[in-house]
């Protein structure tokens, strides 16, 4: 002891300006990041999520920007410049189709192509008209791609006969889609997103939710709690366990979704990145206050047990009620999906995926985060007191029941 | 002053703690003494707050403890805590931080108690990676950190060896002697004899004994060692003495009236020569074991 640099303290008459100087919560938050960021599972953990995430993109990347050439095999001029205005109408419908002509002497030399696997289609003139002759199995798109061309230049022939312009050929030709509601795609999307809304919340409430009931129980366990009791108000001490933990949960969730949103970008489906982006945001501040209704929860199902293998049991209606989310997350529908849009917690993952589908508006949101945030402050409120009083009890695992008997 | 007024604890029917009080004055060692069970940690849990009271009241320099003072006392709780997978030094700062100190404080007071302790090169080992008695020196390095106000100690020498003892004893010696009050359970009854300027013995929840080792000492059945030339048998004869042994010339006695003692010597200088007189003071561990017979 540095006596001679400290002033001594001497017990005095005075009474001490009561409080800190500082609250002790940024002290007790701080030790929680700083155990959380040295552990080496955390860190492999979250390392390994990006890079699933990363990966899945790269995939979906990869599928959009493959070229899908077909090798036709025809055996006359006319087939070849048949075959050759497909491939020009295929590619203007998409630009990843192409098709790839070969001429060949006679039939037997194309059915020799398709059965050597170097061509996949014969394109040849019938009596009945133009025939694809396939392998094995027939691609229809490309007969519907076939049709439309045959039927075009025919058109034109005969409109040119007739003494029709180009133009007018057109307009009375073509059929427009116009989607006055979602699309197929979109749809698609909306589940995917829901699905991976989902998955992270449920990931991660379950991981930094044990986290805290571990820390709450380590502390208990081995009694420090008991130094840190008398050292800090129990009430500061799971305010800073509860803010590290959201901290990092909730950083980890930035970290995902902005590498989702990045990934998202280089995909076929960016155009729908200012919707999931919205989405995304809104994602963000549900699992906030979801993560913040539980928290105080975890806390109490750690203080409930006294030794680590107690977890399992206290922990048990927390794990069953975010699988339930969980499962609800992608596999509600219709108006069950609109109510569970409103549950707290459950619209932590339900309601983001309506946002993406459109078929939520903001106001709707709106009031399923304030519900949620309202659960959250009660949750915390009786979760705080029940920390309180099962937290110095020492002699074994404690009931939801014996918990509330407690005296404070 | 630290004063522990009539202090009941119940759990169930059981009475745990019944009605226990003492004080612990300024710049004063006390021994807190009782079997297991006794009701000493009870009573500390109570103290520090970690245990509602069922009756009493603990108070710090006159008036009603609170918990501001508390958070300036030291305390080690009976079942060591600590956390296991920290390093030592990180978890001291962190305590210390939770006590206001400033970071680098914090770090220069940890790492001088930790070389005081011996224990300077192991600074960022982690707590389960050291044998107990070592553990038990930075819990105690825990509970001195930040200049504590007062020290409560649940069995603090408990698993140390002579020299961590001594170590652990003049770490006491040095908080006293800066006017710290510091309440310490302990089961060696010679280190408390040692160590401490009075003692509390708790059996079955309550006080049987308070005092000065003096005070108890004075308490209870005084004895005398009477030493003669010749036979001491007669004395048994003296009204208002009991002897309690008599061994040729040696007797030892109680005189259980006023003038009994007056009556002895008279006899004996009349019988020859008195060697010795002398009253006997009973050894902590004898007045333990009488008090909580």
């Amino acid at each position: 002891m540095s006596t001679t640099t400290r002033p001594e303290t001497q017990p005095t008459q005075t009474p001490r300006a009561s409080g800190r100087r500082e609250a002790a919560w940024p002290v007790v938050a701080t030790r929680e990041i700083v155990v959380k960021m040295t552990d080496k599972s955390f860190i492999i953990g979250t390392l390994v999520s990006l890079a699933l995430i990363i990966g899945m993109l790269g995939v979906q990347v990869w599928l959009g920007q493959r070229e899908d050439t077909v090798k036709v095999a025809v055996t006359t001029s006319q087939a070849e410049t048949f075959a050759k205005e497909i491939g020009t109408s295929a590619q203007a419908a998409d630009k990843t189709r192409r098709l790839a002509v070969q001429r060949v002497a006679d039939t037997a030399a194309a059915e020799q192509l398709l059965r050597d696997e170097k061509a996949d289609v014969y394109l040849s003139q019938g009596d009945k008209g133009w025939q694809l002759t396939y392998l094995k199995e027939d691609n229809s798109t490309l007969q519907q791609t076939a049709q439309q061309v045959a039927l075009g230049s025919t058109l034109q022939q005969t409109a040119a006969k007739a003494g029709l312009s180009q133009g007018d050929l057109a307009k009375a030709t073509t059929v427009q889609s116009k989607v006055l509601e979602g699309s197929t795609d979109k749809m698609n999307l909306a589940k995917a997103v829901s699905f991976i809304f989902a998955i992270l919340f449920f990931m991660s409430a379950l991981g930094f939710g044990m986290q805290i009931a571990q820390s709450v129980v380590e502390e208990k366990q081995s009694r420090i709690v008991e130094i840190l009791a008398t050292a800090i108000p129990v009430r500061q001490l799971l305010a800073g366990k509860v803010i590290g933990n959201t901290v990092m949960a909730l950083g980890q969730m930035v970290l995902y979704t902005a590498a989702g949103l990045v990934g998202l970008a280089f995909t076929d489906y960016k155009r729908f990145l200012p919707a999931v982006s919205g989405a995304a945001g809104w994602y963000l501040g549900f699992f906030l206050a979801g993560f913040l209704a539980l928290a105080c929860i975890w806390a109490v199902a750690g203080a409930l047990s006294s030794r680590q293998e107690d977890l399992q049991a206290t922990t048990m209606p927390l794990t069953m009620g975010l699988s339930i989310v969980y499962i609800l997350g992608f596999m509600a529908t219709g108006a069950v999906r609109e109510i569970v849009s409103f549950v707290p917690i459950a619209s932590s993952v339900v309601m983001p995926g309506r946002l993406v589908a459109g078929d939520a508006s903001w106001w709707e949101a709106a009031i399923a985060l304030a519900l949620n945030l309202v659960f959250a402050a009660v949750t915390i409120i009786i979760g705080e007191r029940l920390y309180r009083r099962a937290l110095l009890q020492t002699g074994g695992r404690l009931s939801l029941k014996q918990a509330m008997a407690l005296e404070d | 002053m630290l004063e522990i007024d009539s202090l009941t604890r119940r759990f169930g029917d059981n009475v745990a703690v019944d009605n226990v009080s003492f004080d612990v004055p300024e710049g004063h060692m006390i021994g807190f003494v009782g079997g297991n069970g006794a009701g000493k940690t009870t009573t500390m849990r109570m103290i520090m707050g970690l245990l509602a009271r069922h009756g009493g009241e603990v108070r710090w320099q006159g008036r009603p403890i609170t918990a501001d003072d508390i958070r300036r006392f030291g305390y080690m709780p009976e079942e060591r805590g600590l956390y296991p997978k920290q390093g030592i030094l990180d978890q001291l700062v962190y305590l210390a931080r939770l006590h206001d100190a400033k970071p680098a404080d914090a770090r220069t007071e940890a790492m001088e108690l930790l070389e005081r302790f011996g224990l300077g090169d192991r600074a960022k080992d982690k707590l389960e990676s050291l044998s107990l008695g070592n553990q038990q020196r930075v819990q105690i390095a825990a509970a001195v950190m930040t200049q504590p106000i007062a020290l409560v100690l649940d069995e603090p020498f408990s698993g140390l060896d002579p020299k961590a003892i001594d170590a652990m004893a003049d770490l006491l010696r040095g908080q006293s002697a800066k006017g710290v009050p510091v309440l310490f359970s302990s089961h060696q009854l010679d280190l408390i004899d040692r160590l401490c300027d009075g003692l509390v013995i708790l059996s079955n929840g309550r006080v049987v004994a308070n005092g000065t080792r003096e005070q108890l000492q004075h308490t209870g059945r005084v004895r005398h060692r009477i030493v003669l030339d010749g036979d001491a048998g007669w004395v048994r004869g003296i009204p208002g003495v009991v002897a309690e042994d008599v061994d040729g010339p040696v007797a030892i006695v109680e005189f259980v009236e006023a003038q009994a003692q007056h009556r002895v010597l008279e006899e004996a200088v009349r019988r020859g020569t008195v060697r010795e007189l002398a009253e006997l003071r009973p050894s902590l561990s004898e007045i333990y074991r009488e008090v909580t017979a």
